[in-house]
């Protein structure tokens, strides 16, 4: 298990953000320890689209701070955050459409690390392979389907050699088998060193991967623990689920 | 392809190779005041096409107001040339005002994106051709007039043109090939995105804008140098940031043989059908950019590359047979 005394990787302390008279994310503390995988669910628009934002930096927070390490991050704009190795994928797959697969992929390679110097075409190469997207190498990204994009989408994230990967519902909009896959490429990203925040509606995919299971609602925390301690935890299946059932037996 | 040639390589010899025809058609173009008329303004075509295609192609952010960087470049080589510089010294001159000009106003109009940073700069050339209409000292409304003893005569201005129209064009491709040219392409896509994986979006688009403000300002200067006469009007005009805006489409937006293709094509254009048309000329060209969105909004560029590719098939054929 993660050493509970290691200070943690990727960290907020209060973080707010509002969007008028709306308070998106309240005052939210989170940890990610190193080497671990940290869930984060929430019914619809409770806030975890846009603490990915905060914490990639594409939104500024309206209070509280982002720490990767104990480096102060707040309000760093998304390329220096992505360079200081806050890497993330997006709900809906945001490709490149008139690049090729492999120049999509080399953009991370060569944008988004701190020292570029190191064969970011040979490790371009290797994120392709391993992603399954080799064979489709110099195809436009507009001929890639849904769950192509979604592995171009990672596979842009980790050439950029992030310390931390946000992921955002990798699972949506995807068949049993391909969820499957994409879960099974996520702990290969995971064993390879990469701490992995993961947001996601697909329950079993999120129990499965998470070692601890953060849930939001209206923007506050309202249970933080184990995968099975969350999923017994009567506020969460009030506030979460509604009603009776379980989170293993009924994604929402 | 030669095994071991780089792109760096090749670009230069084809560079070179185009240099070399140019030179050798020469004497075709310097037969009659016409001729050579209409082969300047292709020069200069190319180069402005080549230009704000660096952005509006590239980074997908269509400027209507490069007509400000040309103006700065035109005025810049006639002031010093009035005040005694030889016109061919004011070049620099000329390309780095145009690109400190281009510096000011697109570092903070590139923050806005598409359509609200079409207007803007809009805004800026216009607010330009206005203030340098009420200039005194910049001869105001009525322009400058330079000294009609042209320097080094046509065969200069010629091997000048021909000299500027390739370089832009090495210039384009070069940007096409490397990192900058890889993240502009990305930050066209979706800025968002590439924002995300590390691409400074703002540093990327306002690099690309002066490199090109840069080559406009050249092609002002090279203006100023055959027309010998400047005026707010004309170099500052909308109408030709509109005709940059439209070589670019004609040709293929986004492409290195684009802007080359469609500068021809524009200058054959605005010389034989719209010239004839005298008050319908705007009309005219807003037709044709309709017409080319309605029918392919990629413009020619893939049509000639596939029409060469059949031609070199063909040839191929025959010649196995």
């Amino acid at each position: 298990m993660t050493d509970a005394l290691a200070p943690p990787l990727l960290e907020t302390r209060g973080l707010c953000r509002r969007f008028g008279g709306h308070t998106a994310v309240r005052s939210l503390n989170l940890a990610l320890r190193e080497g671990e995988v940290l869930g984060l669910i929430g019914p619809n628009g409770a806030g975890k689209t846009t603490i990915f934002n905060l914490l990639s930096g594409r939104l500024r927070p309206d209070g509280g701070k982002v720490l990767l390490r104990g480096r102060d991050l707040t309000g760093l704009p998304p390329h220096r955050t992505c360079r200081l190795g806050i890497a993330r994928t997006f709900q809906v797959p945001r490709p490149f459409l008139s690049l090729t697969v492999y120049e999509s992929v080399f953009v991370g390679a060569r944008f988004g690390r701190r020292r570029p110097g190191a064969a970011p075409a040979r490790e371009t190469g290797e994120l392709l392979r391993a992603t399954g997207l080799e064979r489709r190498r110099n195809d436009p990204v507009r001929s890639l389907n849904l769950a192509e994009r979604k592995r171009l989408d990672l596979a842009r994230a980790v050439a950029t050699r992030p310390l931390v990967l946000l992921v955002d519902e990798v699972a949506a909009g995807l068949n049993p088998p391909e969820v499957k896959e994409a879960v099974e490429l996520l702990r290969q990203v995971h064993a390879g060193g990469i701490g992995l925040i993961y947001v996601e509606h697909v329950m079993e995919a999120v129990m499965d991967l998470s070692d601890r299971v953060q849930v939001v609602e209206h923007g506050e925390t309202i249970a933080c623990d184990t995968p099975e301690a969350v999923a017994r935890d009567p506020a969460v299946i009030r506030a979460y689920l509604g009603g009776g059932s379980a989170p293993g037996e009924a994604p929402a | 392809m030669l095994p071991g040639a780089t792109a760096g390589r090749r670009r230069w010899l084809a560079a070179l190779a185009a240099l070399a025809v140019l030179a050798a058609l020469a004497p075709l173009a310097l037969t009659n005041a016409y001729a050579f008329r209409l082969v300047q303004l292709l020069f200069l075509n190319i180069l402005l096409a080549s230009a704000w295609n660096l952005v509006g192609g590239f980074a997908g952010q269509i400027s209507f107001g490069n007509s400000s960087l040309f103006g700065v470049g035109a005025y810049a080589t006639s002031m010093l040339w009035l005040a005694g510089f030889h016109p061919l010294w004011t070049m620099p001159a000329a390309a780095l005002l145009a690109g400190v000009f281009g510096l000011v106003w697109g570092w903070p109009c590139l923050r806005l994106r598409g359509p609200y940073f079409a207007i803007a700069t809009i805004g800026v050339s216009e607010a330009t051709r206005i203030i340098v209409n009420n200039i005194e000292a910049a001869g105001g409304a009525s322009g400058l007039t330079l000294p009609l003893e042209e320097e080094g005569g046509p065969v200069f201005l010629y091997a000048l043109g021909a000299v500027l129209a390739v370089a832009a064009v090495v210039v384009s491709d070069s940007v096409r090939r490397s990192r900058l040219g890889l993240g502009l392409l990305a930050l066209r896509e979706d800025a968002a995105a590439a924002a995300a994986s590390g691409v400074d979006v703002a540093r990327l688009q306002t690099t690309a804008f002066v490199i090109a403000a840069a080559l406009t300002g050249l092609g002002g200067s090279y203006y100023a140098q055959f027309t010998l006469y400047v005026v707010p009007e004309k170099v500052f005009g909308f109408d030709l940031s509109i005709s940059m805006v439209l070589m670019v489409l004609v040709g293929g937006i986004g492409t290195v043989s684009g802007p080359l293709l469609g500068a021809a094509v524009f200058l054959f254009l605005e010389q034989f059908v719209l010239a004839s048309l005298a008050d319908l000329h705007l009309a005219a060209l807003g037709a044709i950019l309709i017409a080319i969105i309605l029918l392919d909004p990629r413009g020619l560029a893939p049509h000639f590359q596939a029409l060469t590719a059949r031609v070199r098939a063909v040839f191929a054929r025959s010649g196995a047979s």
